[in-house]
């Protein structure tokens, strides 16, 4: 394995000690803020939904956590050490691998290209050094099937895969790779009813087999299926923060239509 | 397609590549031409200083135009004179440099009359705001209606003629005329000329003349095409040279001739690659219309009797090369 | 996003069942296209051209695609990599007037000015890679800036420094011979002669289509051309690949001057004006699509086959030279449109 992620032993993590940790995390751009006094945790085999309409600020967490953007306030801990993240590339090194929307796959480029995209498997020496291709395509198809993912031709371009497939492709990778944290960055949203049940199993396998999940998602049905704690954003701030045991269905999807304001809404569209 | 460490290491193989190849070169070189070149100071005249405009229709990067300026600019040290040269290919935009000239009040212009329809009305403009235009090296029919005092330069199609004249002195059968510039009034005329008094075959072939391994081997395989093609005409002396790769890729047997000259094709008619060049003399061209001018700012004096001064067609061929070659090295000819 | 008829959502299935066949994989290349045409070309010149069956022919029509092809390989692996370079025709110029002029001015061995040149067409990359890279602006627009900036310093310096438009012949100097061989020199096959330049572009193609396909790197330039955001979080350092593509480019610039050098001895300052979009053409024949991430180096060097053979077919067949222009466009025209019609009809089948 090439991949030095992999090789990360997640037995020397103390017990308790969350993989991830934001404590009082701000983020401004110019003048506007854009998060401000987030808390957040999730710990090993642990699903944590962040929830909140357009423009909340879930997108801005996310980058934060993955290396794309840095906070201005506040501490984020990984493994209960304080960093900073520079780069995606950093934010691998510790294990917190992203999920997009957009899934991060090249549509033109084959499946098991995709798959090792970054991270490629390589053998020989310099000037010759070359891809290894049948490992990584052989490597590939399995992964894919052990997730539960069959691809008839794992050359085909990414693009030709259904929305479903691609997000579990990128799952899978995720995973492969090492990650002890996996961010998903609205999984689901733009699925139809039978593959968003697809991807939230594969959540749900994911959180079972140790890792960390952080689920971005603006529907609390999917995040009250996999979900062990909820933080609610509004307009960069938050306003819930609980754990499963502590809400129902409907109280959170009262709060993430907004409560007060649903009502208001409901009475007046009544008909 | 190298990470940076790659390139790095490239910069790093040409330094040590650098030293280690730093010795001189033996021959060649700038060392030698300085060695090989005197100086030509001449006295300046003590007439009022003067500023007069070059405007040309000088594509960028043609050697031709070299032999122009250097004309002029000999003229102008000599005689006094503020010289600003500016050029463009396209006739609209060099009317719009002969409008410049006339709003920065310069005391004379000297221009080509490369398209007569687009330069006429503003070249008339000067005219009539009192500014002496003299037009050089293009223009030699329609010079005289547009009011200019003078005109040094050949007239192409007499050029062309006195080529398939020479042409049919020496025999020939079928000359394939090279065109560097499609649509370019010139050269098409230069071809018309040869295509007139040749009693052979004349064809025309297209190049690409800011490509030049295309044109070698266009000339190559136009020659392959016609086997019994027996001259080849070009119209710039850089293309005559690279006719004659084209001739000998080809297998061919024919001749390369050539209009218009430069150093390197002095040497080859020495050699005997080329076997004449036709010279319309453009430094004389240049010199001529700055010379002119200040005789006429300064003593009024009209050089042609109302006529084109014709600085060509004159041949350069191995009998005469020899008073040519010192000054096509010195690169005024 | 499409449902492809041949994806499924039941895990263990029969992988085997639907799997695309070898003949439409094959079909699928993205030089399939330009293969077919340029056969197409080949044979209907051959029909109405005598001089164009000569073996002498395709050695003069090889040479031509050569000198077009060692640059378009650049420009193809660019293209890949989702960015264009207006400056790579007078780049190749700028490259052969600075080995010139260097070693004529300072009287030096020819290979110091060869070297300073690769410097300089490395630099000129670097310099087109980085600006692109740190001001987000389209390389569309920072190439067409330095097009002009070479162009006008190509004339500028010769003339400063020679005080004519061209640089001076430097076949008389040392370490001439060794570069001509190496650059631009000929051989014999069966009483044929051939350039060198055309095996060093079938060599830069060979690289190429390695790079692409088998290594790292490869992978890398697919994916910057592709999606370079979704590359970027994936790792894939975006900027030194494409920055180091540009530089691929100088390189083959440099190459392509070297051999315009050594061929003609002397070089004209204009030169080179206008083939940057020849470069292009070849590369959108041979299949690159033009935003980037599709494509291959032997696609590319089909394109530039095409071109070669077209320009050069037209002369062979004697037709009338006031139309050859016209005439090199429905060709290339007829091309294109093959092209995609082979591409379309593959994927769909």
């Amino acid at each position: 394995m090439t991949s030095e992620l992999a090789d990360a032993p997640l037995e020397e993590i103390p017990t308790g000690v969350p993989l991830v940790q934001l404590k009082d995390v701000g983020k401004q751009y110019g003048h506007i803020i854009a998060l401000h006094g987030i808390n957040l945790k999730v710990g090993k085999g642990e699903v944590t939904c962040v929830l909140g309409d357009n423009g909340a600020g879930k997108s801005t967490l996310i980058k934060i956590v993955a290396g794309r953007h840095q906070h201005d306030e506040g501490q984020l801990l990984v493994d209960g050490q304080e960093v900073r993240l520079s780069s995606p590339r950093e934010a691998l090194n510790h294990g917190i691998a992203t999920v997009y929307q957009d899934l991060a796959v090249v549509p033109l480029m084959p499946v098991w290209r995709n798959f090792f995209l970054g991270s490629e498997m390589v053998d020989g020496f310099w000037p010759f050094r070359k891809l290894s291709i049948d490992q990584m395509r052989t490597t590939a198809k399995d992964e894919l099937h052990k997730m539960g993912i069959d691809l008839p031709d794992i050359d085909a371009p990414i693009g030709t895969l259904s929305g479903g497939q691609r997000q579990c492709v990128a799952i899978a990778r995720a995973v492969f790779f090492g990650a002890r944290v996996l961010i998903l960055d609205e999984p689901t949203a733009a699925l139809g009813v039978k593959q968003s049940g697809v991807v939230l199993r594969y959540i749900s396998a994911s959180a079972k087999s140790g890792l960390g999940v952080i689920f971005i998602t603006h529907n609390p049905h999917h995040a009250y299926m996999v979900g062990n704690h909820f933080v609610l954003l509004n307009r960069g701030r938050m306003t819930l923060d609980c754990k499963y045991e502590d809400i129902t269905l409907d109280q959170l999807t009262t709060e993430m239509a907004g409560g007060d304001e649903l009502q208001t809404l409901t009475h007046e569209l009544k008909r | 397609m190298k990470n940076t460490r790659t390139s790095s290491a490239l910069v790093a193989l040409a330094a040590v590549a650098v030293l280690g190849l730093a010795a001189c070169s033996g021959s060649g070189g700038k060392q030698e031409e300085e060695k090989a070149s005197g100086g030509n100071n001449a006295a300046v005249a003590d007439t009022p200083r003067v500023k007069i405009a070059m405007i040309t229709h000088e594509a960028p990067g043609d050697t031709f135009w070299d032999l122009i300026r250097k004309g002029a600019e000999a003229a102008a040290a000599k005689d006094n004179v503020e010289l600003i040269y500016s050029n463009d290919p396209q006739a609209p935009k060099q009317a719009s440099l002969i409008q410049t000239a006339i709003d920065s009040d310069v005391d004379a212009i000297a221009t080509t009359l490369s398209n007569p329809d687009a330069l006429g009305p503003v070249v008339q403009k000067a005219v009539e705001a009192g500014i002496p235009v003299v037009e050089f090296n293009a223009g030699v029919d329609s010079w005289e209606d547009t009011g200019a005092l003078m005109y040094f330069g050949q007239d192409e199609t007499v050029a062309g003629q006195a080529v398939g004249e020479r042409l049919n002195e020496e025999g020939a059968k079928n000359a394939m005329c090279v065109i560097q510039e499609q649509g370019q009034v010139q050269l098409e005329a230069r071809c018309a000329g040869v295509e007139e008094t040749f009693s052979g075959k004349t064809q025309k072939l297209y190049v690409n003349g800011r490509d030049m391994p295309s044109v070698g081997s266009n000339i190559e395989a136009k020659l392959a095409q016609d086997k019994t093609i027996d001259r080849v005409v070009t119209l710039g002396a850089p293309f005559a040279l690279a006719a004659v790769q084209s001739v000998e890729g080809a297998g061919s047997s024919a001749q390369v001739v050539t209009f218009d000259t430069n150093a390197d094709l002095v040497a080859a008619i020495e050699a005997g690659d080329v076997q004449w060049a036709i010279d319309q003399q453009p430094y004389l061209q240049g010199y001529e219309a700055i010379d002119s001018l200040w005789l006429y700012l300064t003593n009024g004096n009209i050089i042609g009797g109302g006529e084109a001064v014709l600085t060509g067609p004159s041949f350069i061929d191995q009998e005469n090369i020899d008073t040519v070659a010192e000054y096509a090295k010195r690169g005024t000819r | 996003m499409s449902e492809s008829p041949v994806a499924t959502e039941t895990p263990l299935a029969d992988e085997r069942v639907t799997k695309t066949s070898p003949l439409q994989k094959l079909l699928l290349r993205p030089e399939l296209g330009a293969l077919v045409g340029a056969i197409g070309i080949y044979v209907f010149f051959f029909a109405v051209a005598d001089p164009f069956r000569s073996l002498d022919a395709f050695s003069t029509i090889m040479y031509s695609s050569s000198t077009i092809g060692i640059m378009a390989v650049g420009v193809a692996l660019l293209m890949i990599g989702g960015e264009f370079d207006l400056s790579a025709g007078v780049a190749v110029t700028t490259s052969a007037l600075t080995a010139s002029l260097f070693s004529y001015e300072f009287s030096t061995n020819v290979w110091v000015g060869i070297f300073v040149a690769l410097a300089v067409a490395l630099a000129i990359g670097f310099f087109n890679g980085y600006l692109v890279m740190k001001t987000k602006i389209p390389s569309f627009l920072i190439t067409l800036g330095t097009f002009l900036m070479l162009q006008g310093a190509n004339l500028a310096v010769t003339k400063l420094l020679t005080g004519q438009v061209a640089s001076r012949n430097i076949s008389d100097m040392d370490g001439f011979g060794l570069a001509d061989a190496i650059f631009a020199s000929d051989f014999s096959i069966a009483g044929t002669t051939f350039r060198i330049s055309i095996v060093w572009w079938l060599v830069f193609v060979a690289i190429a289509t390695w790079l692409l396909l088998r290594t790292k790197v490869g992978n890398w330039i697919y994916a910057v051309g592709g999606d370079a955001e979704s590359a970027r979080a994936v790792g894939v350092p975006v900027v030194k690949t494409k920055i180091g593509l540009f530089m691929g480019v100088g390189f083959l610039a440099w190459f392509a001057g070297m051999h315009l050098l050594f061929t003609f001895n002397s070089v004209q300052s204009g030169e080179g004006v206008g083939n940057e979009f020849i470069f292009i053409i070849a590369a959108v024949i041979g299949g690159c699509l033009l935003t980037g991430g599709y494509g291959t180096a032997i696609g590319a060097a089909i394109g530039a086959f095409i071109y070669g053979m077209t320009e050069k077919g037209i002369v062979y067949a004697g037709w009338n030279p006031d139309w050859v222009k016209f005439f090199l466009g429905v060709m290339l025209l007829l091309a294109t449109v093959t092209n995609l019609w082979v591409r379309n009809r593959a994927s769909r089948s």
